[in-house]
């Protein structure tokens, strides 16, 4: 799974924004949404709210978490306790990238937001890293990741298989004959 | 000169401090609980020198560039000063020091330790120490002689004692404070002094005075106390010169004395009241350092320096002079000096010193008149040009003291007066306001959009915003008039100012949707007017103004009528045609406002709605919002979060419809009303946390809250219910509103309401039923309409449990409504439908012989004659051939598939007119035919089209029915329930006999039907197979089963038999029916007895939620 298709789930997530038209309830495959009034929230999947924030036809307001203070403590947490912790959503980096980069004027210090969820990630990622790292040195043969996003999976899951593929490979030393034979075939 | 005290400032985190000067004075030295040692070169140095000596810092003491500290862990630590450089350790305890001190010369330190200990260490050499034992708890305080021959120490068992320092003896002790385990739980830390120069005397804070001892007798030469002191004292500290005195209380208050005349020339209360822990005098000239328990620095300036312009310039001099004096130990003095300064001392305080109000003259006398206006949020008084005027600056303390203390000082100075007060009259508002004196505000936010008003120094701007950029794009507009009031509507935005000096005050309307070029119109009031509130309506605004005066313009600007109000206005709203007008009728009391209200319509025809009314508030309540819901429906609350709105069902009261508070989490958490929406049901408003308003930035957003009347027990089911019910019908009051103002409204909407409250009442029903409080069914069956009322009957007939008391009663309601034409074609109708289904199991009594009629009169196709010639119908026509021919059909097909259909006809109707027939065999009363045909024939009609489209299920659909016990039973309690009914049907429509007249079709009731012959030939059979058989109710199912596997052809043998038995009775009918009827009540009682005895069972099966869920199928099928 590449980053955009992690992306194009997360657009299912839903935001609240609050609309400047007024619309009856649409019938989508994936659910009603609406009714749309102005001035009044209305909680949308994301792909809607961003396609509507491009069209100037609503105003975004940043979910709970998205909140200086509250994502200063995360950041602090994050990086005192060895573990993962739990992150405000499933897909906060995602939202965060695309709220922040089509609705920037409507999250309050959206740059010290940016900063602060890059550095969650970054200790994130770096965790994961070492994780791996202390996972190959000892040749475990099973570990467990608590509280890990997609995303993050994705980033780090293909590589890091792909690499125990061909430790295994080297390790289990010289190919046999016959499968060299079977090449020469 | 009175000393100046400068606000406090934060030092160190909370907790001890302690302060000192250095050797010049040149900067103020501090430590506290956060460990570090700050050093501030006057108090207002924002960048002070931080020196961190340990975690916390306990005592600092400052000579000759070496600055020893006290901290947590344990040691006495020397640092360089001003550097701050560590310079060693001087000493160690096995605990904490409490307090260093400096001898005269800088040479030796004493510490006193929690380990009841105290060294004296010399500071060049630590090795020359001398410890003085003796204390037998914490040592608190030490005191350096300042001949290097004694040291006293407080400490906390309870005794002050003085050490020779030469041989570490104790010279004396005197047991004068409270005794206490700890120096955190001491009253007071007993920071003692000897007096400089001489040492001649020794200072001890003890309690609400302090005691100065005499050097070598260590006698009480004499105490110093004042009547301000009402809290113990905690430090005291003499002026470099050795003259004076300054003492600090634990509740903060510091008093200086002058020693000589032992009278006290100031007096100081910290501005917070903490305890005051740290207390220097500065070195040279008259400034006071303190620092309090919560680790704030202040200072005081000018203490005890005669040096104001008042005194005149001898003084000075004479001063200066004996200071010098005092400094070289010579204590002689100047007694001119000593008179001219207390004379000073005392001129400060001409007045008494010894009741309260000396109190408050100090704090005007301490120069901060200004800063407490501040505190209090008092803006109007401006001391500024009084400041030598002690009279007035008196009278304003005096009024500041009552503000300050509560009512007592205050009301002594008023009349007595004890009942209740006047409230003050609520200024006027705008509706979706934040208030005028903020900078950033709301001047409107309401269901169209939001104006703000930016006034800070950059910029004096109104912002308009639209909820719905369709209605119009944002706006930006400059507010050089200084536009105080605002209102927006979907046509325009209405502004308008007060007047300033010769300006008169202006009504502004951008009228934005005009659709010629010039978009705004501008109006001035008349002299001495002010605009107080505005509103924007439908093509109308309207201004109330301060001449009590309601003016009205269109929306481009043509004045319309004048009204006077009858009070001053408090807020205006308008909503279309509707102008909803809110003024003070009065003076309320006791914090209640007494507010009036009208509702006037300025449409085409104009009138007054509410004249005046009192508008109901929450007691101590003030209005905050008014205004109309979406739908048009007044709306107004009040401060206390209640949210009114008009009944108009109810003559137009006010119901409340929610209380915001309960919704708030906090206690000054409050919601900002912005709209109200009937349909959906919706209270749109913003949370404001801690406030009642909500500010500009960060832009609120809107929260819906669900309304919900103030009704009793709403957690139980019943009051639940009853809650919706009411809720549903006052918030679908404005659809007859509207209907009635001739506006457009959405049927559907009304009749999904209708039906909401006829299910809620089929609920409550239901469960009345299951309390078996029959008589509140009947009240319940009064609010219902006609069709849920049938309902009910049969919901009660099938639960059994109300013995027909509630139905008939239901049907007595039903019967006298069932006046009107339209509704005998209801009863026409329903008595087909009966025919073709529910009751058709009671096949031997009663409608069943309709059905058998039915069939042969359709062969007479009197119906399709009635159809094809219309003329007969004389009136009534369409309405009958709509209901009759149109509504037939189907209902008789959907009577023959489901028996559900039924819901839609009366049963006692039917029952009462299945009673037509029988008079109808007399003679015709009625003379006119025409009248008669109209609706005689129609009977035919329907079901000969039903016979004639499908013949068989006239039958079938009794097959699926005797299955389930259930429901048969059910159509036994039905048929019981009607035959009950019979006779006061035949009642209720004696009286009116003109309706049933033809002869002809209105053909007798049959005595038997097909069923009921072919029983009575197989009955010796049934009861051969089934001896066990004792109940009439068991023959006649296994009866109906039996004749039910009979072919169709039999079957209508049977029926014909049947048929031609009846017609052959013809001229009996009349006297069989009555026999009939009796017989059949007989039996009919007979049956219910039976079934009595017999279905018990049955009954518990119908629980009650088996019941809600068959009403509410009812319904649904409707």
């Amino acid at each position: 799974m590449d980053a955009a298709e992690v992306e194009f789930l997360a657009e299912k997530e839903l935001v609240t924004i609050i609309p400047n038209f007024s619309l009856d309830k649409i019938y989508l495959i994936g659910g009603d949404l609406g009714p749309f009034d102005p001035g009044l929230p209305v909680d949308v999947p994301l792909w809607l709210a961003v396609s509507l924030k491009q069209r100037q036809k609503c105003r975004l307001l940043p979910p709970a978490w998205m909140d200086v203070e509250k994502l200063e403590k995360m950041r602090d947490r994050e990086r005192q306790e060895e573990t993962f912790t739990p992150v405000p959503s499933p897909y906060y980096m995602e939202l965060t990238k695309l709220l922040l980069s089509h609705a920037a004027d409507n999250i309050p210090r959206a740059d010290a937001v940016r900063t602060l969820v890059k550095d969650l990630w970054d200790t994130r990622m770096a965790k994961l890293r070492v994780s791996a790292d202390s996972f190959v040195r000892q040749q475990e043969a099973h570990a467990k990741l608590d509280n890990l996003t997609l995303l993050e999976i994705s980033t780090g899951g293909a590589f890091l298989t792909a690499a125990l593929r061909h430790m295994h490979k080297l390790r289990s030393g010289p190919r046999p004959p016959e499968t060299a034979a079977s090449q020469d075939l | 000169m009175p000393a100046t005290q400068k606000p406090m400032r934060y030092g160190h985190t909370e907790g001890h401090t302690d302060v000192c000067f250095d050797d010049s004075g040149s900067c103020i030295v501090t430590c506290g609980r956060d460990g570090d040692v700050r050093i501030w070169k006057d108090l207002d140095d924002d960048d002070p020198k931080s020196i961190n000596v340990g975690e916390k810092a306990y005592s600092c003491a400052l000579r000759n560039g070496r600055l020893v500290t006290a901290v947590s862990n344990n040691t006495v630590q020397v640092h360089t000063f001003p550097e701050g450089a560590p310079d060693g350790i001087l000493t160690r305890f096995t605990t904490n020091a409490n307090h260093v001190v400096f001898n005269r010369d800088g040479t030796k330190v004493a510490a006193g330790s929690g380990d009841f200990l105290i060294k004296i260490v010399d500071v060049t050499d630590s090795g020359q120490q001398k410890t003085l034992r003796g204390h037998d708890a914490p040592v608190l305080s030490l005191a350096f002689d300042p001949k290097d021959v004694f040291v006293a120490s407080a400490s906390c068992d309870g005794c002050v004692r003085v050490w020779q320092i030469s041989d570490q003896t104790c010279a004396v002790s005197w047991p004068l404070l409270q005794k206490c385990n700890d120096v955190i739980n001491a009253k007071s830390i007993c920071r003692l002094a000897w007096q400089p120069g001489s040492g001649k005397l020794l200072a001890v804070p003890v309690e609400k005075s302090v005691k100065l001892y005499r050097r070598e007798t260590w006698s009480n030469q004499f105490d110093l106390s004042d009547g301000s002191i009402s809290q113990s004292l905690n430090v005291v500290t003499w002026s470099p010169c050795g003259r004076y005195v300054a003492a600090g209380s634990t509740n903060g208050l510091i008093v200086v004395w002058d020693v000589e005349a032992k009278a006290c020339v100031e007096r100081v209360k910290h501005e917070k009241g903490y305890t005051v822990c740290g207390l220097a005098w500065h070195p040279t000239c008259g400034r006071i350092s303190y620092t309090d328990a919560q680790g704030n620095l202040g200072l005081l300036e000018n203490v005890c320096e005669p040096s104001e312009k008042v005194s005149g310039s001898k003084v000075p001099s004479s001063v200066e002079k004996e200071y010098d004096d005092l400094f070289d130990g010579d204590d002689k003095g100047d007694a001119g000096g000593f008179l001219d300064d207390n004379a000073v001392g005392i001129s400060s305080f001409p007045r008494g010193i010894t009741n309260d109000e000396d109190d408050d003259d100090l704090m005007v006398a301490s120069g901060h008149p200004r800063q407490r206006n501040h505190i209090l949020e008092d803006d109007e008084n401006s001391v500024d040009g009084a400041g030598l005027k002690s009279g007035l600056l008196r009278e304003e303390e005096e009024d500041h003291t009552g503000n300050l203390r509560g009512l007592p000082p205050a009301a002594s100075q008023r009349p007595l007066w004890d009942g209740p007060r006047p409230t003050p009259r609520q200024r006027p508002f705008q509706p979706g306001s934040t208030p005028a004196y903020l900078t950033h505000r709301f001047m409107v936010w309401n269901s169209v959009g939001i104006i703000r008003c930016y006034n800070d120094e950059q910029d004096n701007a109104i912002d308009v915003e639209f909820h719905d950029t369709s209605v119009h794009h944002a706006t930006h507009l400059a507010n050089s008039l200084n536009y105080t009031v605002a209102d927006l509507s979907h046509e325009a935005i209405l502004l308008a100012c007060e007047s300033m000096d010769d300006l008169a005050s202006k009504l502004h309307c951008l009228h934005f949707s005009s659709w010629d070029s010039s978009k705004e119109w501008m109006v001035d009031m008349p002299p001495n007017e002010d605009i107080e509130a505005i509103c924007l309506g439908q093509g109308w605004a309207a201004a109330a103004t301060s001449a009590l005066l309601l003016r009205l313009f269109t929306i481009g600007g043509v004045q319309k009528e004048v009204l006077s109000l009858p009070g001053p206005v408090v807020s205006l709203a308008g909503h279309g045609e509707q102008l909803f007008v809110v003024y003070h009728r009065g003076t309320g009391f006791d914090g209640d406002q007494c507010l009036g209200v009208q509702l006037l319509e300025l449409g085409k025809k104009k009138r007054q709605i509410l004249r005046g009314e009192p508008l109901p508030l929450t007691r101590r309540a003030h209005l905050t919002w008014v205004g109309f819901s979406a739908e048009g429906t007044p709306c107004y609350v009040d401060s206390e979060g209640c949210v009114r709105m008009l009944n108009r069902g109810l003559d137009n009261a006010w119901t409340p419809v929610c209380d915001t508070r309960e919704h708030c989490k906090g206690k000054s958490d409050h919601y900002w009303v912005v709209g109200i929406h009937e349909h959906p049901q919706q209270l749109r408003c913003i949370p404001c946390k801690g406030s009642r308003f909500p500010p500009t930035l960060p832009r609120p957003a809107v929260a819906v809250l669900p309304f919900k009347l103030p009704y009793c027990q709403t957690a139980s089911e019943k009051g639940q219910m009853e809650e919706q019910f009411w809720r549903s019908l006052l918030f679908h009051n404005h659809l007859d509103y509207l209907a009635e103002n001739g506006y457009e409204y959405d049927e559907s909407t009304k009749n999904q309401a209708v039906k909401e409250q006829q299910e809620l009442l089929m609920k409550m029903l239901a469960l009345s039923c299951k309390l078996e409080r029959e008589f509140r069914c009947v009240e319940l069956a009064d609010l219902m309409t006609q069709n849920a009322v049938n309902l009910a009957i049969k919901y009660a007939s099938r639960s059994r449990k109300l013995i027909l008391l509630a139905v008939e009663k239901a049907a007595e309601l039903a019967a006298t409504e069932a006046e009107e034409e339209e509704e005998e074609e209801e009863e026409e109708d329903f008595r087909q439908k009966l025919s073709a289904g529910h009751s058709r199991t009671a096949t031997e009594w009663g409608q069943p012989r309709l059905r058998n009629q039915v069939e042969e009169d359709a062969e007479d196709s009197g119906a399709d004659e009635m159809e094809e010639n219309p003329e007969p119908h004389r009136h009534g026509q369409n309405s009958f051939s709509k209901s009759a021919s149109a509504s037939d059909v189907p209902a008789v097909k959907s009577g023959a598939v489901t028996p559900g259909s039924q819901g839609r006809v009366n049963p006692f109707k039917v029952l009462a007119n299945s009673k037509e027939p029988a008079p109808a065999m007399n003679p015709p009363r009625s003379t006119n035919i025409l009248d008669s045909m109209s609706r005689l024939p129609r009977k035919p009609s329907a079901p000969h089209r039903a016979a004639g489209s499908e013949k068989s299920p006239v039958i079938k659909p009794l097959l699926p029915r005797p299955k389930s016990k259930q429901a048969s039973a059910a159509s036994y309690f039905q048929k019981r329930a009607a035959q009950a009914d019979q006779p006061s049907g035949v009642k209720a429509e004696d009286p009116t006999p003109t309706h049933t007249t033809s002869p002809a079709p209105a053909a007798p009731t049959s005595p038997k039907t097909g069923f009921q012959m072919w029983l009575e030939e197989n009955r010796s059979n049934i009861l051969s197979d089934n001896p066990d058989f004792s109940d009439e109710a068991d023959i006649i199912k296994e009866g109906m089963s039996r004749f039910r596997v009979l072919s169709a052809e039999e079957r209508k043998e049977w029926t014909n038999k049947a048929k031609a038995g009846a017609v052959g009775d013809g001229g009996k009918a009349k006297k069989r029916k009555h026999g009939a009827d009796g017989s059949h009540d007989a039996e009919s009682q007979e049956e219910a007895a039976k079934e009595n005895l017999n279905l018990p069972k049955k009954q518990k099966s119908l629980d009650l939620s088996a019941n809600q869920k068959l009403s509410a199928f009812a319904f649904k099928q409707e």
